[in-house]
């Protein structure tokens, strides 16, 4: 528990990088950190080894999701073992690339400006390309609640929860922060197919991360919501119930 | 636990019967009421919470009465019946006979019985109205779906698909030009990872900029075929966990679904939208009994 509210701490003030201005001059600070953390696996020009995956036309959205989630650095660089949630935990030992190894959301390993600058750095040194961190304007709650019923609730359950795929599972909404939300959907990390513009228009993208934010907090008008645990806790209690009616059935056909 | 009331006299216990008589011929009453008023609404179009609504008052009406009726009216036990001759002493038999000409036993339950007939009967008459709906026959109906060669794809809410507008390894739901929200032509287009897709033979030009579409509908069960794995090109079912091979004509791969989904033949206009070439390879959805 106590693990669980520090994670939380350490967790809330989660960055959002600022869509920004192209940086002129790469830091020597920055080039080393890619070097060292990235490089190692997606090649020191960015265009992928036997390890990594090139980073050629990713874009600056994958980029920020991936480094502001604590997805990226994966484990090459020190982890100690894959706690989801946790602050990374230096350990230059551990293998580079383990086939097993699926990247899960961690504390981010660098603080904002580093992660805004790190984006920069790899979307330059790639040429560019891809799509940018996306901006929210204002959206529609209702027709968002429509559109993640539609397009996302098969994978992360109507409760934004997450829910089992064939070998992984989809991960819980409820930690992302607004700008992951939307780069998630239109970059379509991991396992994630990707939302472009025909699947869902810049206003829709915004009501449906509106829609995500507002089930963090839901205003359950069906009554009781039973924790949101879905379906096999409402089957639970139904079960219960039915033995409550046999009770009663009972009672009925009791005499004298 | 007993409904029964302890009474000191028989004029209270008689009128203690009264009541409870009269309980249960209003609930009986109430009962076909509303399974008259269940048929006409069913007759007029339906409206599923009214007819629940009204099935279960039927249905709850006749199960009080019933209940009601065993706790109050009928004999409480438990009985003890000594063996004693079988047949009747005379003097018994004429007093028995002559309890039964009076208002006794037979002839006070008679409104009783007869109002439970008729919500018995008003029930039966209710069932009788969806018989009509079995018919007419769906023809082809099951075999076609709106899709038509040189129909445009659609998302949800009407705006036509530009196949620059989905990235690879990009999701949509697409609806026929002209029917957004289609039940049986909902399908789902995924632009693929140039170099994966291994078309079946006939189905070559199908697939533009590897751009796959097929039906949403899970032939298991008929479930929104919604989840996709990007990284394993497997579609599934939520339902069932049905899963199917996007790169090798959505067969099914595991789970209980034994058909592939149909393919949606594709082509991009010169616009640069995408437009269907024909109609779906199957018929959509969950197999039946004379399904090609």
């Amino acid at each position: 528990m106590l693990a669980l509210l520090v994670t939380a701490v350490i967790f809330d003030p989660a960055p959002a990088a600022v869509a920004g201005q192209p940086s002129t001059t790469v830091s020597p600070d920055v080039r080393n950190v890619y070097l060292a953390d990235c490089g190692v696996c997606h090649g020191s020009d960015g265009r992928g080894t036997g390890r990594g995956p090139p980073l050629v036309g990713v874009g600056r959205a994958s980029l920020d999701y991936e480094l502001s989630s604590g997805r990226m650095p994966l484990a090459g660089v020190g982890r100690a073992d894959d706690r989801p949630g946790t602050p990374l935990q230096p350990l230059p030992n551990k293998a580079a690339s383990d086939p097993e190894m699926v990247p899960r959301r961690h504390a981010p390993a660098y603080p904002p400006e580093l992660i805004s600058q790190l984006v920069d750095h790899v979307w330059t040194l790639t040429g560019g390309g891809g799509p940018d961190i996306p901006h929210i304007g204002e959206g529609n709650l209702a027709e968002g609640g429509a559109l993640f019923r539609l397009q996302c609730a098969a994978c992360h359950s109507w409760a934004g929860d997450g829910g089992a795929l064939v070998r992984i599972e989809s991960p819980a909404l409820h930690s992302a922060t607004e700008v992951q939300i939307a780069e998630a959907i239109r970059v379509g990390p991991g396992q994630m197919p990707a939302f472009g513009t025909a699947a869902l228009t810049d206003e829709q993208l915004a009501g449906v991360v509106a829609y995500v934010r507002y089930l963090d907090r839901p205003d359950d008008r069906g009554g009781e919501p039973l924790w949101h645990l879905g379906p096999f806790a409402e089957g639970a209690l139904a079960l219960v119930a039915v033995a409550g009616l046999l009770l009663f059935v009972r009672w009925i056909g009791e005499r004298g | 636990m007993s409904g029964r009331h302890e009474t000191t006299s028989a004029g209270e216990a008689r009128q203690d019967e009264r009541r409870a008589e009269r309980q249960i011929t209003a609930l009986f009453l109430l009962s076909s009421a509303s399974a008259i008023a269940l048929a006409i609404v069913y007759m007029r179009g339906g409206q599923p919470q009214l007819e629940g609504l009204f099935l279960g008052i039927a249905l709850g009406g006749v199960a009080c009465g019933l209940v009601i009726w065993g706790n109050r009216l009928l004999p409480q036990g438990p009985f003890v019946d000594d063996r004693h001759e079988l047949a009747s002493p005379a003097a018994e038999v004429e007093a028995a006979e002559e309890g039964l000409k009076q208002e006794g036993a037979v002839t006070r339950r008679k409104l009783v019985g007869r109002s439970l007939g008729l919500a018995v009967g008003g029930l039966g008459l209710a069932a009788l109205f969806p018989i009509r709906s079995l018919g007419p026959s769906p023809g082809q109906a099951l075999a076609r779906t709106p899709w038509r060669s040189g129909l445009r794809l659609i998302t949800e809410d009407g705006r036509p698909v530009r196949a620059d507008d989905v990235p690879r390894e990009g999701l949509v739901t697409v609806f026929p030009e002209g029917h957004p929200g289609s039940a049986d032509g909902q399908a789902v287009l995924i632009r693929l990872t140039p170099g994966l897709l291994v078309a079946k033979p006939g189905r070559e030009d199908w697939t533009p900029q590897d751009i796959v579409a097929y039906s949403k509908i899970c032939t298991h069960a008929g479930c929104p075929v919604g989840l996709y794995e990007a990284t394993s090109h497997l579609l599934l079912c939520p339902c069932h966990q049905s899963t199917f091979d996007v790169l090798r004509h959505a067969k099914p791969e595991i789970g209980p679904a034994a058909a592939p989904l149909p393919q949606l033949p594709l082509r991009i206009d010169p616009e640069g939208f995408l437009v269907a070439q024909g109609d779906f390879s199957e018929p959509v959805g969950p197999s039946f009994w004379h399904r090609q």
